[in-house]
């Protein structure tokens, strides 16, 4: 009873995640509203049908009902024609609010979310993707096979009673149907999909461990158990199919029975041969109507049916995306004096969720202000999650990071009076000097220039005819790693930030290069508090002290 | 025909009978609809007439066999339209669960660089979209008979008033499916595209992600978030194109029906009217029984892409056996050759090129010449399944499939017995873990050995590799992320097992205590 209130309860949160997230300002109404005028033209169409029938029994003129049937079958296009394009843009739009939101989620997550950034990637690209169909098709379906059903029933209601009666009849027996097999049928659907999910994951992870199969010589082997697993899982599915189809063939059915049930009655009325007595004697027009416009009855639920995978996948994507949006926690940024701070690290512990060992253990050392620091050890030592930690980017588990003597709390960021400068460097597809502005969006050009100047662009920039107005694309082509790197440490140098975080800015770098850019930085450092994560000992060299980062196990 | 075209073609073919039923049952379907509702329009039409002309006509006209016939129409579709989606799947799953082993046996003999590159989550998730857009074009496999049915009865039934309208209802449905392959010819370059776009913004948003110390430095994340929305607006545009498509192709075969049924009307109208009504709504049931075809057509373009890019990855499988050396020499220097037996630690720095030396030995990677000699013969130019044959692996990352312990452990030696299973466990201290387990050897491990720890997945791969018969072990970490106890422990048997089966040991590791498993050591520099 509590996996079931438990069940419930995530349905529930799941409906109302989805809800918030497709509010598309209206377009799926609209999408419903020329669903709903598709069925007022099918109308049309078997009335255009009826009067040509009676007219060319009553030898009158033909020619305007013809073209009423010919008009409102064109009108039934351009309606679901219209309801598909807006559908769509409908879907588009809330894909786009809906990434946005995700993309926020990725940029914002909290420290040590163990969700690696490809699972981050594949939510916000291919994720969100799968929305799509429930705001484009299924929502507008399901709101008009609410109401659709009811238009086509008055109106052969107005032309029969008794016709609209016999089909309201199986609508009853169809609704019980679908209650009673709803649940298990629903149900059984589920687990096709994850029947078909659990075969997709098994494909993708054999190939995952490639390697491993190669090195052990066990593709033929593990081929085979592949195909018996997919011989056994499709077996599996059909099994489930042939109770999942039978809510599609309960629809069908009823649909059929309608028409025939409808033939059959206008059939025997108009031959007056009924064997009970009926309240309405029907003529021609009236019956090839109700006739022609029976199978619209059913229409609407048959492309709610058709639209009901959509809604599936949106479900397993509503989960997965809510979780990501779950992890987002905005970091806190700690205000820190003007000068450069003190930072001290007392028993410093770093540990990200789902990790079987700590990424940095009990780390003590202070930095005086103004003072060069050096965090020197292997890689996987803990080095960059020094640096990110005071970034906000990784959780501190245990012991305490002080900043000017003030506590560093969870989460929290210095990122506000701190410069960073990595082994790569983010360019954006702008020139140069809105690149190397983005550090500080108020600073004039003659500060773009000094800065520029300062990290040693001068002679690259001189070789380019338009100098720092060169255009980059986001890839940085055309420039060596080290041109991007120094662009980096304009921006650093930029900032009035009194804190240099620097994680290996001399990493790949030849002999000379190295030479040059550690002079650049060395004058950077000046009235500035640094803390660097190296491998190079020419770059260690310029630091007041070396902290040594022992491996950990 | 492509080499993909041929292991579809074949497999489908092992399904011929049930697709057979699948089309015949499809066929069934559509023919059933036209005749329903054509049956239908006759009867009320010819009813209304004898109704009309009086009670003695009534009486006379014989309702039984075509209110029968209504009847059985009705039940008929719906049996056949059940049987045709069951049939229809069982032929497409069956096919495909043949194609896929085939496409990872495919996967498998592809030069090891572009076998890895399939590896990434990335491109599985392509492969296996792939294979879902095959699987879904199988199972519509049916849709060409069911349209060939559909026009075949609604042509002999508008036929009945005259050749022109059945030459009406073929020359309409000839003509929606023509110009709905013209409307879709757009639509591989829009879905390409889409491909494209998708793939430019996961690199868009890879490269901002790993940025995130300098976004937030710089406050940059507003700017990096409008970066993504412009390469999602791209993606959005490509993908809005092709719904664009779809919803042209539904224009065309909706108004179609109402066309067509126009003009059948207009030209059966001399025949009379109970003819006319059957001709009018036979050919609206026709059209609309192009449906499924008209979805196939559509859905072509993203089958053939499908069908290029999986064809990309049959590489041909080398089925020479592998030569097996009894107990050969390893050299990472031409004279300098390590006797069989013998124990080297291979040091140096993080990313110093270790695992790429260890993964160049069992050819995971492309060799370059003179990088090391088995049997005095430079690995560049040894057979990968030979030199995989010569070493029993230990990966650093620990890889496990998916599935039970005795799954991971068997793929070392499939005819491995129980009993020697245990003992491989026990050489990696790993046998007391594994009997407290639920279900022991045959324990889900989970997806990557997720439901494992590190230590325990370490020493699981470590069993693994005790398990080949190989004549070196090649560990890679044995004892990472095990405790000071527990190393100790596989050191020590590690030393036995040595001692006892004479394997050659090469080992890297940062720790002390499993590198003084070894007599000699082998630096390895930054290339």
């Amino acid at each position: 009873m509590a996996v079931l209130a438990l069940d419930r309860s995530t349905a529930a949160a799941r409906r109302a995640y989805l809800k918030q997230v497709v509010g598309d300002g209206g377009r799926a109404r609209l999408s419903t509203s020329l669903l709903l005028l598709d069925s007022v033209a099918a109308i049309g169409f078997a009335a255009g049908l009826a009067g040509a029938v009676s007219a060319l029994v009553a030898g009158l003129p033909l020619w305007h009902w013809v073209a009423l049937t010919g008009l409102s079958g064109v009108a039934r296009g351009l309606c679901v024609w219209g309801a598909a394009r807006i559908g769509a843009r409908g879907a588009s739009a809330a894909k786009g609010r809906l990434r946005e939101r995700i993309v926020a989620a990725a940029l914002n997550r909290a420290p040590g979310a163990a969700r690696t950034s490809g699972e981050l990637l594949q939510a916000a690209v291919d994720e969100v993707e799968a929305i799509d169909g429930h705001v484009a098709r299924f929502l507008p379906a399901r709101q008009a096979a609410a109401l659709a059903p009811m238009i086509v029933l008055a109106a052969i209601a107005a032309a029969s009673p008794v016709a609209a009666a016999i089909l309201f009849a199986t609508l009853v027996p169809f609704i019980f149907a679908l209650v009673l097999a709803g649940g298990a049928a629903a149900d059984q659907s589920r687990r096709q999909f994850a029947a078909l999910a659990r075969l997709s994951g098994l494909f993708a992870d054999r190939l995952r461990a490639l390697p491993v199969v190669l090195a052990f010589d066990a593709p033929a082997r593990e081929a085979e158990r592949l195909g018996t697993a997919a011989t056994d899982v499709a077996d599996r599915t059909m099994r489930v199919l042939r109770v999942a189809f039978l809510s599609s063939g309960a629809l069908e059915f009823f649909s059929a029975l309608s028409v025939a049930l409808v033939a059959v009655y206008c059939g025997f009325n108009l031959l007056g041969l009924l064997p009970f007595p009926v309240p309405e004697t029907l003529d021609l027009a009236s019956a090839f109507f109700v006739l022609a416009l029976a199978p619209e009855f059913y229409a609407p639920l048959r492309r709610l049916a058709a639209a009901y995978h959509d809604k599936q996948a949106a479900e397993t994507a509503a989960d997965r995306l809510s979780a990501v949006e779950r992890e987002a926690a905005p970091s806190v940024c700690v205000k820190v004096a003007e000068g450069a701070p003190a930072l001290s690290f007392a028993g410093v512990c770093v540990r990200y969720d789902g990790a079987d060992r700590a990424a940095v253990a009990e780390v003590t050392f202070d930095v005086a202000p103004g003072e060069i620091v050096a965090l020197w050890g292997p890689s996987g030592s803990g080095k960059t999650s020094l640096l990110r930690l005071l970034l906000g980017l990784a959780p501190i588990a245990a012991g305490k990071v002080r900043v000017n003597g003030e506590l560093l709390p969870l989460g929290g960021s210095v990122a506000a009076r701190a410069s960073w400068l990595g082994q790569n460097t983010l360019l954006l597809p702008e020139t140069i000097a809105h690149n190397i502005g983005l550090a500080d969006p108020g600073a004039s050009r003659a500060s773009v220039e000094a800065a520029a100047r300062q990290a040693g662009l001068a002679a690259m920039l001189a070789a380019r005819p338009d100098g720092l107005d060169t255009r980059l694309d986001a890839r940085g082509s055309g420039l060596s790693g080290g041109e991007r790197r120094r662009i980096g440490l304009a921006r650093a140098i930029l900032k009035p930030a009194p804190l240099l975080l620097l994680d290996e800015p001399t990493a790949h770098f030849d002999a000379a290069a190295e030479r040059e850019m550690i002079d650049t930085i060395a004058q950077a450092a000046k009235g500035r508090t640094v803390l660097m994560a190296t491998h190079s000992e020419a770059l260690a060299a310029i630091a007041g002290r070396i902290i040594s980062l022992e491996r950990l196990a | 025909m492509t080499n993909l075209a041929v292991l579809i073609a074949r497999e489908t073919a092992r399904e011929r009978r049930t697709l057979v039923r699948a089309a015949i049952l499809a066929s069934l379907v559509t023919a059933a609809s036209v005749a329903l509702l054509g049956l239908s329009g006759w009867f009320i039409t010819a009813a209304a007439l004898a109704g009309a002309a009086g009670a003695a006509a009534a009486m006379a006209f014989n309702y039984m066999l075509p209110s029968a016939t209504i009847r059985l129409l009705a039940i008929v579709r719906t049996g056949a339209r059940y049987g045709e989606a069951l049939a229809s799947h069982a032929a497409a799953l069956g096919a495909v669960a043949r194609v896929r082993p085939a496409i990872f046996r495919g996967v498998a003999a592809l030069p090891i660089r572009q076998a890895l590159a399939v590896t990434s989550g990335d491109v599985t998730a392509r492969v296996v979209n792939d294979l879902t857009a095959i699987e879904h074009d199988l199972v519509r496999r049916s849709a060409g008979p069911a349209a060939l049915s559909a026009m075949l009865s609604g042509g002999a039934l508008a036929g009945i008033g005259g050749l022109l309208p059945a030459v009406i209802i073929a020359a309409t449905a000839a003509g929606v499916l023509m110009l709905a392959r013209l409307i879709v010819r757009p639509l591989a370059a829009h879905a390409s595209a889409a491909q494209a776009h998708n793939g430019a913004l996961k690199q868009r948003m890879s490269l901002l992600l790993e940025s995130a110390p300098e976004l937030r430095c710089f406050g940059l994340e507003q700017s990096a978030a409008a970066e993504i929305r412009r390469e999602a607006d791209a993606l959005n545009a490509a993908q809005l194109a092709c719904a664009d498509v779809h919803a042209r192709i539904t224009l065309l075969h909706v108004a179609a029906i109402g066309g067509s049924a126009a003009a059948v009307f207009a030209l059966t109208a001399p025949a009379g009217a109970p003819i006319a009504a059957m001709a009018v709504l036979a050919a609206a049931m026709t059209i609309d029984g192009l449906a499924p075809l008209i979805r196939r057509i559509a859905g072509r373009a993203e089958v053939a892409c499908a069908h290029a890019r999986l064809g990309d990855l049959l590489g041909e499988a080398d089925t020479a056996a592998p030569m097996r050396f009894a107990a050969p020499t390893v050299a990472f220097e031409p004279d300098a050759a390590i006797a069989h037996g013998g124990r080297m630690a291979i040091t140096g720095a993080s990313g110093s090129g270790k695992t790429t030396l260890i993964e160049s030995l069992l050819s995971l990677r492309s060799v370059k010449p003179r990088t090391a000699w088995l049997d005095g013969v430079d690995i560049a130019y040894v057979a990968p399944k030979t030199l995989r044959a010569a070493f029993a692996w230990l990966p650093q990352d620990a890889a496990l499939i998916s599935g039970t312990v005795r799954d991971n452990l068997l793929m070392a030696d499939p005819a491995a017995s129980d009993d020697a299973l245990w003992a491989v466990l026990a050489d990696a201290a790993m046998d007391a873990r594994v009997l407290a387990m639920p279900d022991g050897l045959d324990t889900w491990v989970g997806e990557n050995g997720e439901r494992l720890s590190g230590g325990e997945r370490r020493r699981i791969a470590l069993a693994r590799a005790y398990l080949r018969p190989a004549p070196w072990l090649l560990l890679d970490e044995p004892t990472e992320s095990l405790d000071a106890e527990t190393e100790a422990q596989v050191v020590r048997r590690l030393e036995e097992r040595l001692r006892r089966t004479g394997q050659g040991l090469l080992l890297a590791s940062h720790r002390s205590l499993p590198q003084g498993l070894c007599s000699q050591r082998r630096s390895v520099e930054l290339a």
